[in-house]
């Protein structure tokens, strides 16, 4: 076992799967240049030094180029890990994710594969709407692909892991206030849980949730960051003799339904939080699926709690009040005891 | 009006700084865009300038001291102004492991949604009603607790927190209360017929809204009836006679022949009239199918057969199942008026007491003559009391002249 920040373990997983299969590949913008920070958030720092620039490759700004490049790659047979420095540029290369790596497999009949693994960052850190949002909604909606979300250094390292051994494409959302990246790319305000990571080798699969802390009285569950704002509501709840559970889904898609809806049987409440904006969140989806199968276990109206409708503010009092906080948890859950 | 002091935010990735200076004084005038203090970071030394005009007030760092990006070291007040202190900022080592940086900021209230259920609505959780129903609670009388006033689990759970110790009360230690000394001759264990019949009856007495209604009719007419029926060679009881009348007098009044499932009333299209027996198994309540529309000779045919059936413990479950509508008499045993119980799910039971000759005003005159007693169990949920006693009204008019029958 060794502690690690989620950074750590993300750059140990892609050493570690460079080692093991020749033909996976880095790909992004200064990702591996001389003297540079090793990506936005440190995570490949230092691994052109054992690969070189050929495996640690660098490219020009453009994100539909190096999302093309890297979805042709995965096309030809190898295993590209692309990765952009920020999630909201992903939409610059819209056509590529949703029109041709999410569709090739089910185009070609299955014939052709595409084992793209995309890492994105997100998450509101202080740097104003177009480097801050919450983009889980809009990939989980495009069928062919996979989402993850790790918010541990253990489920970083094996679901990096898993996602390069995927014949999919898979996305992975890292929120940046959990990277623990240091030095120079630290953010401020970051939580960098440490976590234990084993050094033998191991998987975390696509698609298995897990409890984060287990409770009677309401089920909360968040991703990311909102793991730990919910675990924060929950150690206040518990001050005042409310037990809730909190899940961590993980995965996104596929989602561990029964999970949620076991955990929903067991407490009758239902609490999602999320950092995305409300309307057509992804919170929205898990609401509407257990309504749909867990409807007369539910004992109070499931609530929703995420930022509002507006794009993340610049102004740093501004964003506090628009992420989701443990006290907008602990209100919401109180509205239906 | 007071303006806060803020550590200013510089760069993306700065979390505290240090206080250098301060260039004014505790109570000193200070004008906006002036030298007010100064800071250090890593990189560089920086001078902050007044946010406001005013006097400086409430100094809550010292130079030296490592403060949070954002967090207030000071207010400026208007001349004369008072204002809470600033609280003293937290040093970054001081805060907790992962706990978020700036104070969050108290969440815009939401509009509150209303504390009780719009006037003549129930709500209700899923979850509480699929429990209720499980159970057989009667969740419409109960007080909601959870959001907008809704019936959540615990008020049901509640419910039947209290049912179980009406049925199964505290064993108390208390000597006058359970007195050692009497002595016990046997112990009998519910269960069997004895223990359906105390289920259904406790369930029948918490779930319904019994109201009984008692009227005497004058039964010579019938006395003569059934006695002229026996001089014919046909063995009619006065039950087969009841059940004839009860029978038809539902067809007119279907609200009695109805049952409450949920939220919702049915009303049968069919009459099928349960007799209560008394056994040695304990009550049997064999149904007789189709009354309204069976002859007398008939009626009198199955219930002969199913009494039979009864006493020699025969019964099949679809014999004792379906009924309607229920009768019972206990006429054999002397009793004039009673207050039977309903035999769920049904709406009403008609019991019916001894026929015996009593002094009676009959044509203006004190004449001898057959009377008896009927009391007409209703549940008050389905029925209103007016309608209820029509419907005995019309059985009491039709064992006084059971011509009209003929009609």
């Amino acid at each position: 076992m060794a502690l690690m920040t989620i950074a750590e373990a993300l750059r140990q997983a892609i050493r570690e799967e460079m080692r093991r299969d020749p033909r996976v590949f880095c790909i992004g913008e200064d990702i591996g240049i001389p003297g540079g920070f090793g990506g936005a958030f440190t995570v490949t720092l230092g691994l052109s030094e054992e690969f070189g620039h050929e495996r640690i490759l660098d490219t020009p700004i453009s994100e539909t180029g190096l999302i093309g490049v890297a979805i042709g790659a995965a096309m030809a047979g190898l295993r590209p890990i692309a990765d952009v420095q920020y999630g909201d540029f992903l939409f610059c290369a819209m056509d590529q994710i949703a029109n041709q790596a999410a569709k090739m497999t089910y185009m070609s009949g299955g014939t052709v594969k595409v084992p793209l693994v995309l890492r994105a960052p997100v998450g509101a850190t202080g740097r104003g709407a177009q480097h801050a949002q919450s983009l889980e909604a809009f990939f989980t909606h495009i069928p062919g692909l996979k989402v993850v979300a790790p918010a541990t250094a253990y489920d970083a390292k094996g679901l990096l892991k898993s996602a390069v051994r995927d014949d999919n494409p898979v996305i992975i959302f890292e929120h940046k206030l959990l990277y623990g990246s240091k030095g120079p790319r630290a953010e401020r305000g970051a939580l960098s849980p440490v976590g234990e990571v084993p050094e033998e080798e191991y998987l975390v699969p696509i698609g298995k949730g897990i409890i984060r802390r287990e409770g009677k009285d309401v089920t909360i569950v968040g991703k990311l960051l909102t793991v730990y704002r919910a675990l924060e509501a929950a150690e206040q709840l518990a001050k005042e003799g409310i037990e809730a559970e909190v899940i961590d889904p993980r995965t996104l898609v596929p989602l561990d339904k029964e999970l949620i809806l076991d955990s929903v049987r067991k407490t009758g409440r239902l609490v999602i939080v999320e950092e995305d904006n409300y309307t057509g969140g992804w919170g929205a989806d898990v609401a509407a699926m257990v309504a749909a199968e867990a409807f007369f276990w539910l004992d109070a109206p499931i609530v929703r709690v995420s930022a509002p409708d507006t794009p993340p503010p610049f102004s740093p009092p501004m964003e506090q009040f628009y992420v989701p906080s443990a006290e907008r948890v602990v209100q919401a859950v109180k509205s239906i005891l | 009006m007071a303006t806060d002091v803020l550590v200013p935010p510089l760069g993306q990735t700065v979390d505290t700084v240090t206080l250098v200076t301060w260039y004014k004084r505790e109570g000193e005038a200070v004008t906006q865009g002036e030298k007010l203090y100064a800071i250090e970071t890593d990189k560089a030394t920086l001078d902050i300038e007044a946010p406001a005009s005013g006097i400086l007030r409430h100094i809550a760092a010292q130079p030296g001291q490592k403060v949070r990006v954002l967090s207030p070291i000071a207010r400026i007040l208007a001349p004369g102004e008072e204002a809470e202190a600033v609280p003293a900022p937290t040093p970054p080592a001081a805060a907790p492991a992962g706990a978020p940086v700036p104070p969050t900021p108290a969440p815009a209230p939401a509009a509150k949604p209303p504390t009780t259920p719009p006037a003549g609505r129930i709500f209700i959780s899923p979850r509480a009603r699929r429990l209720a129903e499980e159970h057989n609670v009667p969740w419409q009388t109960l007080q909601g607790t959870g959001p907008q006033g809704a019936i959540v689990e615990r008020d049901v759970r509640a419910y039947l927190q209290s049912q179980a110790a009406v049925k199964a009360p505290p064993v108390t230690t208390g000597p006058a209360i359970t007195p050692p000394t009497i002595a016990v001759m046997q112990t009998i264990p519910l269960e069997g017929p004895r223990a359906v019949i105390a289920q259904r009856m406790l369930e029948s007495r918490q779930t319904t809204a019994p109201v009984t209604l008692m009227s005497e009719a004058d039964a010579t007419a019938l006395v003569e009836l059934r006695r002229q029926f026996h001089e014919a060679g046909i063995p009619v009881s006065y039950n087969d006679i009841f059940l004839y009348i009860a029978g038809r007098a539902l067809r007119q009044f279907p609200r009695l022949n109805a049952s409450l499932e949920g939220e919702t009333i049915r009303l049968w299209d069919e009459v099928h009239i349960g007799l209560a027996v008394d056994t040695e198994r304990g009550l049997l309540v064999p149904v007789v199918r189709d009354v309204d529309r069976k002859r007398l000779a008939d009626i009198a045919r199955e219930t002969q057969r199913l009494i039979e059936r009864a006493r020699a413990g025969q019964l099949t479950p679809e014999e004792m199942s379906g009924g309607t509508f229920t009768i019972t008499n206990l006429g054999m045993y002397d009793v004039d008026a009673f207050t039977p119980i309903i035999h769920l799910p049904q709406c009403a039971v008609l019991g019916i007491g001894r026929i015996v000759e009593r002094p009676a005003v009959f044509q203006g005159m004190i004449a001898v003559r057959h009377r008896v007693w009927l009391s007409l169990t209703f549940d008050h949920r389905l029925i209103d009391g007016a309608p209820a006693a029509q419907f005995l009204q019309r059985i009491i008019q039709w064992v006084e002249m059971p011509h009209l029958l003929l009609i």
